[in-house]
């Protein structure tokens, strides 16, 4: 018998005006000890199905219909007290967020043990004692001074391991893990899915892993539930999932995630549209209005979960047998649809552009020797000013006229100061930063504004980048008005224009953000970059916010446009996959230094510096053998601050390479290809010619 | 944190300094003298001259403020005009019966407040909630003396159930002998601060109870009392923290209005009479009382801010 068997659970949300079905008739089972992937877009339903099983729904939340049997008890009818039994003692959660997760004013030492208190009755101290155990068990270092500090003195990585620390305190026999790397760096992703995993056997416990990364998914999960629509439309053990996906909606998923060897001349696969409201879903098979396969049968029939493989059932009247690689490889095939709703010119299948390297050599934009400091301040009442935070140091790059330019590194490492500089928002500490001949850190008022309309950014946060009391027509034209471009009649067509181009329809223009969706809202941002007609533009991580149908629909038009306009582009991510696919030369950034620059190929095929190998063995890849085999790679430790970065070379601490050498100097770039550049004393290949910057 | 609170006493001292300029300049600069006050409508301009040399009123108001300086440095209120006694022992008998006065109302206010406004929190947009909204605005809407005569009417007139007039005493322990005739005084200063605070800690508490420690708390099975009380309850309050501190001033100059309407004999009422009678030291003594208080007040709303919010507390470790 499973562990945990759901039956046919359905739960609302009562808003005030709609009632939002969250969750719409999902079974399915976990065995003890076995870890079941649960994965989808956000809205799918998958956290609303892991806070059902708790019963943590928010206002308005009700289970309305089906059962929750667990260890041979039905959850739904339990009280609110047998509940809170069972909570923190047979299931425990881990949540996506370890920054806003833990209680701010409580130690966490108390934070761990209040669990152990409420469930295995230990007195306050015997409890701290077994936090600290606890701790160790996840890997904190020094776990007995540890419980005396408060969650803000913790870094990201620390705080979810006391968040996981919590969960297991009382040994649950199922761990619902709630997109728990998310808000991590790819690094400290990999060390925290280790853990989990190492944890799960040492336990013998089940997990059910709630997660949006279909890479995460590949490598830990026995087994893969796929929602969309509040509604379970896949399932199957994960190997088999990956290989021999039957629904649509999984094979559009895989493919319009872009790959480390996915060709960058051709557009990715892409979703059209977006996931139905769950408020008042679409009659038939939910995901019909976006399927490439969908018939008449769909949109009025609705399938359920079945299949002729008990072990592999799926609801879909039509499924496909097609290979993903197949896929991607014809998926220009259909990219007409590319842009929902919008009026995209023409079905003559996008041209991207050639690979401008060859034939425009010359440098847009170039930093010498750029260094930016920041003075922090602390001191508990009186702000005074104490250290100086090192964001960038020293830090020499050219980029060229038509190309992209790739930025990766853990957050933190700089990455986001440099695209600021580079479209003059914060002026360098030393050091040049020169635009087509200028210097513009010596450029000061109508002149700054002048270069400024070449020089454009597109953030990350789609949500709080944008005006919210602004009209999108108010939004993309506000630039044109600053520069004193046209007439306001001028203006208009140019913001109609835009829009068109961005592929939203032109009643955007007297809307206002929050009536957008999260992909919407970037093309807003991208039109407003654009405006000016500018010759660069910086995006920092430009979909990390967004889904992965709507990334793969962003990017592609980046790309397009980046073809119509001739534009040069930074794209600043953490995403090595994203950068890769976008990139023609990739800068590869850490604790505010370049430690490697080359191409593509030369960073990924054949990474010189052990940091890039080490970030590129963290990536989870989609691919469950792949996943399989890397066990324990990656980077192990944190990011050490930037107030104090370590002498010589800054990856030292962190390095499997290291010896005292590296402590003591600091590695210069040595070249290993026409185009490749390695900061390391002892590189993974061997350089061209020594010491020639 | 010790250097810090050395060096906002210093920035004390030198505010109190300023408003004493001011005041004592706006004293001096008034029409119609004290001696007028003091004397009376008919007194003999032989008088009234008499009566300002006797107390340096006839001297440039520089030397006036620097007399008066030198005697404030020696612990020298001055004089009262009108009651004839050091304005120091004035204020030293009254002080206490304000200070008891406004700090029971305010411990009794915060004792309800945080409470009311978790409970609301909890029943938001529910009736009662709503209930307890309008209630909250109609009382913080009513003014003060509005109140305390319905409450006199209600109480004193027609039931009889109270006295309408505090005990005039010289200390604070008879007064305490009656307690009866506290109440309405307490009463009517505490509803108007609960009515404050309250709506203040109700959206503290909605604000806090939406973040997601408090979901980890629920998950980790604790009891709804523990997860508001013990995880909620503590961040919650950290707003009203410095909300409290700043109502300190008034615990040392007491509430006019509260005080001449109940003929309470505190710092509130000398105030009121030492204004009509132009009772110049009095007055000038009980502001600067008060600028020191609101120096102090606000230094230890700071204070308490860093003691209970860890964040400030405790810097981040690397």
């Amino acid at each position: 018998m499973s562990l945990l068997e759901v039956r046919n659970l359905k739960t609302q949300i009562r808003l005030r005006h709609e009632t939002v079905r969250a969750v719409d008739g999902v079974s399915f089972t976990v065995n003890a000890g076995e870890t079941v992937g649960l994965v989808g877009e956000s809205g799918c339903g998958k956290s609303m199905t892991g806070n059902s099983i708790m019963r943590l729904l928010p206002r308005g939340g009700q289970i309305t219909q089906g059962e929750i049997i667990f260890d041979g008890r039905d959850l739904v009818g339990l009280s609110n007290a047998e509940m809170r039994k069972i909570r923190g003692n047979e299931i425990g959660m881990v949540f996506q967020d370890p920054m806003t997760s833990l209680n701010p004013s409580m130690t966490i030492g108390r934070q761990i043990s209040e669990a152990l208190v409420r469930h295995q009755k230990l007195g306050r101290k015997e409890a701290l004692v077994r936090a600290a155990e606890v701790l160790a068990l996840v890997k904190v270092p020094r776990p007995s001074e540890r419980i005396n500090d408060y969650p803000h003195q913790l870094s990201g990585g620390l705080r979810q391991r006391v968040m996981i620390a919590m969960a297991l305190a009382c040994e649950p026999k199922i761990l619902i893990a709630d997109e728990p790397t998310t808000a991590l760096d790819v690094t400290i992703q990999a060390q925290i899915l280790n853990l989990l995993d190492d944890l799960k056997d040492r336990l013998q416990m089940a997990v059910i892993l709630i997660t949006h990364d279909l890479g995460v998914i590949a490598g830990r999960a026995d087994r893969t539930l796929v929602m969309y629509g509040g509604r379970i439309v896949e399932e199957a053990a994960t190997t088999e999932l990956f290989s021999k996906m039957r629904h649509p909606y999984t094979e559009a998923l895989l493919a319009s995630i872009p790959q480390v060897n996915q060709d960058p001349s051709q557009l990715l696969y892409s979703i059209p549209g977006r996931p139905p409201e769950l408020s008042n879903p679409p009659t038939g098979c939910r995901f019909a209005p976006r399927c490439r396969y969908a018939q008449d049968q769909c949109r009025n029939e609705d399938p359920v979960l079945g299949g002729d493989n008990p072990q592999h059932p799926y609801a879909c009247f039509f499924p496909t047998s097609t290979d993903v690689d197949q896929l991607r490889e014809t998926s220009a095939l259909y990219q007409a649809s590319d842009t929902p709703g919008g009026s995209v010119t023409g079905s003559e299948p996008p041209r991207l552009r050639d690979s401008v390297r060859a034939t425009n050599p010359s440098t847009l934009i170039s930093l010498r020797s750029v260094s930016k400091e920041f003075s922090v301040a602390s001191g508990s009442l009186r702000q005074r000013k104490t250290a100086t935070l090192k964001a960038v140091t020293d830090l020499n790059l050219d980029i060229r006229t038509g190309e992209t330019f790739g930025l990766v590194g853990e957050s933190g490492c700089g990455k986001t100061t440099i695209g600021q500089m580079m479209v003059a928002l914060q002026r360098p500490t030393t050091g040049e930063i020169s635009f087509d001949g200028q210097d513009l850190s010596q450029l000061h008022g109508s002149e700054l504004r002048r270069v400024r309309s070449d020089l454009q950014i597109m953030f990350q946060d789609p949500y709080s980048s944008l005006d919210p009391r602004m009209r999108v027509g108010a939004i993309i034209s506000e630039p044109l008005l600053v520069q004193g471009r046209g007439s306001t009649r001028d203006r208009e067509r140019w913001t109609s224009e835009l829009l068109d181009e961005v592929g939203l329809s032109k009643n955007a223009i007297d809307r206002f953000p929050h009536e957008f969706s999260g992909g919407q809202r970037q093309r807003i941002g991208l039109a407003r970059a654009l405006s000016l007609s500018p010759r660069f533009i910086v995006a920092d991580e430009p979909v990390s916010a967004l889904d992965v149908s709507m990334r793969s629909q962003i990017l592609n038009l980046m790309k397009r446009l980046q073809g119509e306009h001739g534009l040069t582009y930074l794209i600043i991510s953490h995403d090595l996959s994203v950068i890769r696919y976008m990139a023609d030369r990739i800068g590869v950034m850490y604790l505010g230094q370049l430690v490697e620059i080359g191409n593509g190929a030369d960073i990924y095929e054949r990474s010189a510096h052990p940091y890039t190998a080490g970030l590129l063995e963290a990536i989870p890849v989609p691919n469950p053998e792949v996943e399989r085999r890397k066990r324990g790679g990656g980077i192990s430790g944190e990011l050490p601050s930037p107030l104090d970065p370590p002498s010589g070379c800054r990856f030292r601490t962190r390095c499997p390479r290291a010896r005292d050498l590296c402590a003591l100097e600091v590695p210069p770039m040595q070249r290993f290809g026409a185009e490749h550049l390695a900061a390391c004393h002892f590189p993974l290949q061997t350089p061209v010619t020594i010491n020639q910057r | 944190m010790l250097r810090y609170i050395a060096a906002r006493l210093g920035q004390t001292v030198l505010i109190v300094l300023a408003v004493s300029v001011i005041v004592f300049v706006m004293t001096r600069l008034l029409p119609g003298g004290s001696a007028e006050a003091i004397l009376g409508n008919r007194a003999s301009p032989a008088a009234i001259a008499a009566f300002n040399r006797a107390h340096g009123l006839n001297l440039p108001i520089p030397l006036q403020y620097g007399r008066y300086l030198l005697a404030l440095l020696h612990g020298d209120f001055g004089y009262s005009y009108k009651l004839g006694q050091p304005v120091a022992t004035l204020i030293a008998t009254r002080m206490p019966k304000t200070i008891f006065l406004s700090g029971v109302s305010l411990a009794i206010a915060v004792v309800i407040s945080i409470p009311l406004g978790i409970f609301q929190a909890i029943r938001q947009s529910k009736p009662i909630d709503t209930l307890l909204t309008a209630g909250e605005f109609v009382v913080y809407s009513m003014p003060a003396f509005w109140l305390a005569i319905i409450l006199i009417l209600v109480f004193a007139v027609h039931l009889s159930l109270l006295p309408s007039e505090a005990p005039q005493s010289d200390s604070l322990a008879q007064i305490l002998a009656d307690p009866r005739a506290l109440v309405l005084p307490i009463v009517v200063t505490t509803i108007g601060t609960v009515a404050a605070l309250s709506r203040y800690m109700r959206s503290s508490a909605i604000e806090n109870l939406a973040k997601e420690y408090v979901r980890t708390a629920r998950a980790k099975g604790l009891l709804e009392w523990t997860v508001l009380f013990r995880h909620m309850a503590r961040n919650a309050v950290i707003p009203l923290v410095t909300l409290v501190g700043l109502s300190v001033p008034a615990l040392v100059s007491g509430s006019v209005i509260v005080e001449t309407i109940f003929n309470f004999p505190g710092i509130g009422l000398l105030y009121d009479t030492a204004a009509s009678d132009r009772d110049y030291p009095v007055l000038l003594a009980i502001v600067l009382v008060a600028s020191v208080a609101t120096a102090l007040g606000s230094l230890l709303a700071d204070v308490m801010y860093v003691v209970v919010n860890p964040q400030v507390r405790y810097g981040t470790k690397e």
